[in-house]
């Protein structure tokens, strides 16, 4: 859509001020002092009760992460992150087992009760003891109509409570916060932990292995499909606070496991850091399906404020025949730095990339993927949609590389660019690398505007302007939306409604 | 005698040129810092020249690009420059037959233009050496950008080359062939050509040479308005020689810039192509041909700006990967905020036609302007089984079915050039490549 007067002046109206999530919640908070040095991360793990060999692991990373340089290359700009002045643990004062919600901090439950989550829910997720797993169950039916959902929730360093724990149990499979998994199944952790994301891999995971403090790990044992979602929420309140989030999921030989996380924080001024890491496994004939919709705080209309989304996500088809998929709905974030990969290890083993990647305002969106093909027969698909309006800067930055001994290697991308507006850029940066002759990679890559074809069609259908960007939009999006789990499908779709809102409508 | 700067002089980013420069110079750095210093009191130009070559030479200083460069991510000159030939003085080359039959040739024969400068009708020629020593090329002689190692290289040691001059108007009758030869040592050329308003123009580029030489070679285009130029880039060095090249144009209104790139050997090459089109209407053609074999390394990098509204170019490049080669394209297209109505598609093919070559590819869009087409597409495969069989099925044995269907594929883009000599003429270096390396 070229620019259509209207349309510009809602786009400068808009948006990021309509940030739903920014509330602020006051809660007594227990907190690390300011700044990282060892003794912090020696507090870190003593808070968590972790075992000795989890703290020498976190000091490894530590003293390496002294060593490393932030990385420049992504196209990006932000002022020099001072690393002395966040707070690297904050938690919830815990109140011992509230019985019921009279008992439990009311700003807590304001909290849940603005991100939407119904109260039965939210008695679950405020730690109320002796509550009936079937009344919840019951509770949960009734807001996924189409399924069940566990739920993990995150807020600042800890977290808060898992649901649905017990009912997953019966299945085998393990959902748990981080920490509770060091504590209770430290030889899985020992074994998988860091195995896809070396301590030394980059600048932002080694500072997340240094002082991480909570996330979720799931394992699903051989041959079971995880009977529901799995889901994360991740909520960044306390102000000056870093998240640091470790999530670990192992999805056994012939396993399933679908998880999504979603995540908000507070509208503020400064900008807060968030530097998670991601690993998946996935071993012989497994699956793991990864869904993200990310909406952090992305800054205000001027820019000041937001998130810096600074994350290490990478899946490692370790067995034979296993298939990691990535899903991502990208709106929020003041700065985004995300590439979510996949290392096809195991023959005939595949990854997917979806992604939809929304920035308006002066968000700056660095994302895309790596498929690194090491197997026979490994096959990678690349979909990404990036819809750049405002002043802000999209740019999809993508590798697939195959190697010597990746015979049959398959690749197919396709990255498409939506303009909205003449301040805004998009960009597309594809690496392609083949050192074996029967690979076979398919990269496409467009950028435009709405066409006033498209446009035409539908407003001649009597569809008023507004509403045909707007279906168009949808269209443009729709072959990743598709990939998302069903419920989170609609709030997805509502996601870019609100971000693009004013600028298409 | 040259004038000297007192002291060397702060060069804004040249730093970034290599940011995790090591302490230790490698022996080509070395080499080529003392060659400078040798050099010197040789090297023709006025003061002005003189202070962009110490520039020049400073920013090698700091170290010849990595990996770590991002327009250098595939070509670590660095690692892959691993000695440095020293000037032969006593190389000496003669020119050859032109590409196409019929051309006006102007030789640089080991870097040093002819005695007898040849007369063709609305074209004024000079040698470039005249130029630099007069001062009247030094506001050109900038690098592009602090990552332009190529451009300092040059500038710190080019000695002669042309200056082309094509009245406004004037259509050439035959095309131009500038040679570029050299037998040994190290050659820095730089060719620089004016194309006047609604002139039109076939020049050809010839590199090549017989020795296991260093070249880098610099052509700067200006095209005038309406101006309508063909330039041909025919590159058959040894596999020997190191070929550091680098091709920049302006294209005024209405211009039209068809440019053809032919890489058939040398062992280490980098060709840049850097592009801009400042006038309305302006059109730009890039095809190009990457024939790979041996243990060679050849970088094709491009980058180009459209800068003004209402512009278009195409970009094909095809590649063909045999032996042990490494083949590298990275195309940028940049679309300035105001370049409103831009239309710009790229295309880049590889075969891969052997299990120790690779290919590595980085198409870039980076877009600032919304009311534009623009798109790019990347292959990597094999040849298809599809095509092998249909014509084994009909009696031709696999290994001429393999070279009819290579053949096929590049030719394509030859044969879009739409001109029965130069087509003629570029086919039959393209069946040359073939017979040596079928």
């Amino acid at each position: 859509m070229p620019a259509v007067q209207d349309t510009i002046d809602r786009v400068r109206k808009i948006d990021v001020d309509q940030y739903k999530y920014g509330f602020q919640t006051e809660i007594a908070m227990d907190k690390a002092p300011k700044g990282l040095s060892e003794d912090i991360i020696r507090f870190i793990s003593a808070k968590k009760d972790e075992p000795s060999w989890m703290l020498e692991w976190r000091l490894e990373a530590y003293r390496r992460w002294l060593t490393l340089d932030e990385p420049n290359w992504a196209r990006v700009n932000y002022p020099k992150i001072d690393f002395q002045d966040i707070y690297y643990y904050a938690a919830p004062k815990s109140t011992p087992g509230p019985t019921s919600l009279s008992d439990v901090d009311p700003e807590l439950l304001k909290v849940y009760e603005k991100l939407g989550i119904p109260l039965r829910e939210q008695e679950i997720l405020a730690g109320v003891q002796k509550t009936d797993v079937s009344e919840f169950e019951e509770a949960s039916d009734n807001v996924y109509k189409s399924g069940r959902v566990a739920v993990d929730a995150v807020f600042d360093s800890v977290s808060v409570v898992t649901t649905f724990k017990k009912e997953l149990a019966q299945a085998g499979v393990i959902f748990c916060s981080i920490s509770e998994a060091i504590r209770e199944h430290p030889e899985l952790v020992k074994k998988y932990l860091g195995s896809v994301v070396p301590t030394t891999d980059n600048f932002y995971a080694t500072l997340n292995s240094a002082v991480f403090t909570d996330g979720s790990f799931v394992f699903v044992p051989k041959g079971v499909r995880c009977p529901m979602e799995l889901s994360t929420y991740f909520r960044m309140n306390e102000k000056n606070t870093g998240q640091f989030e470790r999530t670990l999921i192992i999805a056994e030989e012939g396993a399933y496991v679908s998880y999504l996380e979603g995540c908000t924080a507070p509208q503020r001024d400064e900008n807060q850091l968030h530097a998670a890491v991601v690993e998946l496994i996935a071993l012989d004939d497994a699956e793991i399906k990864y869904s993200t919709v990310q909406n952090w705080y992305p800054g205000d209309a001027e820019g000041k404020g937001g998130i810096y989304n600074f994350v290490t996500k990478r899946g490692d088809c370790r067995g034979h025949r296993s298939k990691i998929s990535w899903t991502q709905v990208e709106t929020g974030s003041a700065i985004t730095w995300k590439y979510p990969s996949c290392i096809l290890r195991g023959d005939d083993s595949s990854g997917e990339f979806y992604s939809i990647a929304v920035s308006n305002g002066y968000q700056q969106v660095d994302s895309g993927t790596k498929m690194i093909h090491l197997g026979k027969n490994t096959s990678s698909r690349i979909i990404s949609k990036g819809i750049a309006a405002g002043f802000s800067q999209n740019t999809y930055r993508g590798q697939v590389s195959a190697h010597r001994k990746a015979t049959n290697a398959r690749n197919f991308t396709n990255c498409d660019s939506l303009l909205i507006g003449d301040q805004c850029g998009a960009h597309t940066v594809p690496y392609m690398e083949a050192k074996n002759s029967t690979a076979q990679f398919e990269h496409e890559a467009t950028t435009s505007k709405i066409s006033e074809d498209q446009k035409f069609y539908v407003m001649q259908r009597g569809i008023p302007e507004e509403e045909a960007i707007a279906l168009i939009v949808n269209g443009f999006v729709k072959d990743v939306i598709q990939q998302l789990p069903m419920e989170f499908a609609v709030e997805a779709q509502k996601l870019i409604g609100i971000s693009l809102e004013g600028s298409v409508g | 005698m040259p004038v000297l700067s007192a002291k060397p002089r702060e060069i804004p980013g040249a730093e970034l040129m290599n940011m995790h420069a090591q302490p230790q110079r490698t022996p080509a750095e070395t080499a080529l810092i003392d060659a400078f210093g040798e050099r010197l009191s040789l090297l023709p130009g006025d003061g002005a020249v003189m202070l962009k070559r110490d520039d020049a030479i400073e920013a090698i200083k700091h170290g010849l690009p990595t990996r770590r460069v991002e327009s250098w991510h595939y070509t670590d000159l660095r690692r892959l420059l691993t000695s440095v030939p020293a000037f032969d003085p006593a190389a000496a080359t003669k020119a050859i037959a032109p590409v196409i039959e019929g051309s006006a040739v102007l030789p640089l024969l080991d870097g040093v233009s002819t005695a007898k400068l040849p007369d063709i009708e609305g074209v004024t020629v000079q040698r470039l050496s005249e130029k630099l020593t007069d001062g009247s090329v030094a506001p050109g002689l900038d690098p592009y950008g602090a990552d332009d190692a190529i451009g300092a290289l040059n500038t710190a040691f080019v000695a002669d080359g042309y200056f082309v001059d094509i009245a406004d108007g004037a259509e050439l009758d035959r095309p131009l062939e500038l040679q570029n030869l050299q037998s040994a040592g190290q050659t820095h050329v730089r060719l620089l050509t004016r194309v006047g308003d609604g002139a039109k123009a076939t020049i050809v580029e010839r590199q090549t040479g017989e020795g296991a030489a260093l070249v880098s070679s610099v052509s700067q285009l200006v095209l005038g308005e309406g101006a309508e130029v063909t330039w041909l880039i025919v590159q058959e060095q040894p596999d020997t020689a190191t070929h550091l090249a680098q091709f920049k144009a302006h294209l005024g209104k209405n211009s039209k810039l068809t440019l053809f790139v032919m890489n058939a050997g040398g062992k280490l090459v980098r060709q840049e192509i850097v592009v801009r089109t400042t006038g309305e209407g302006a059109d730009f053609k890039l095809r190009g041909i990457n024939l790979l074999a041996g243990d060679t390394h050849t970088d094709v990098t491009m980058v180009l700006d459209h800068a003004v509204p209402h512009t278009t170019s195409t970009e094909v490049i095809r590649n063909v990967v045999t032996g042990k080669a490494r083949g590298v394209f990275q195309g940028r297209i940049n679309v300035h905020q105001y370049a409103q109505k831009t239309n710009a598609k790229m295309a880049c093919n590889t075969l891969l036609l052997s299990d120790d070559g690779e290919f590595s590819t980085k198409p870039e869009l980076e877009i600032f302007a919304d009311d534009v087409v623009c798109g790019h597409g990347a292959t990597v495969t094999e040849i298809d089984h599809d095509h092998l069989f249909y014509l084994m099925a009909r009696g031709i044995d696999e290994k001429s079915a393999r070279g009819l269907l290579v053949k096929a594929f590049v030719a394509e883009v030859i044969e879009e050039l739409d001109d029965e000599a130069i087509v003629d003429a570029l086919e039959a270096r393209l069946d040359d490549w073939f017979l040596t390396h079928g």
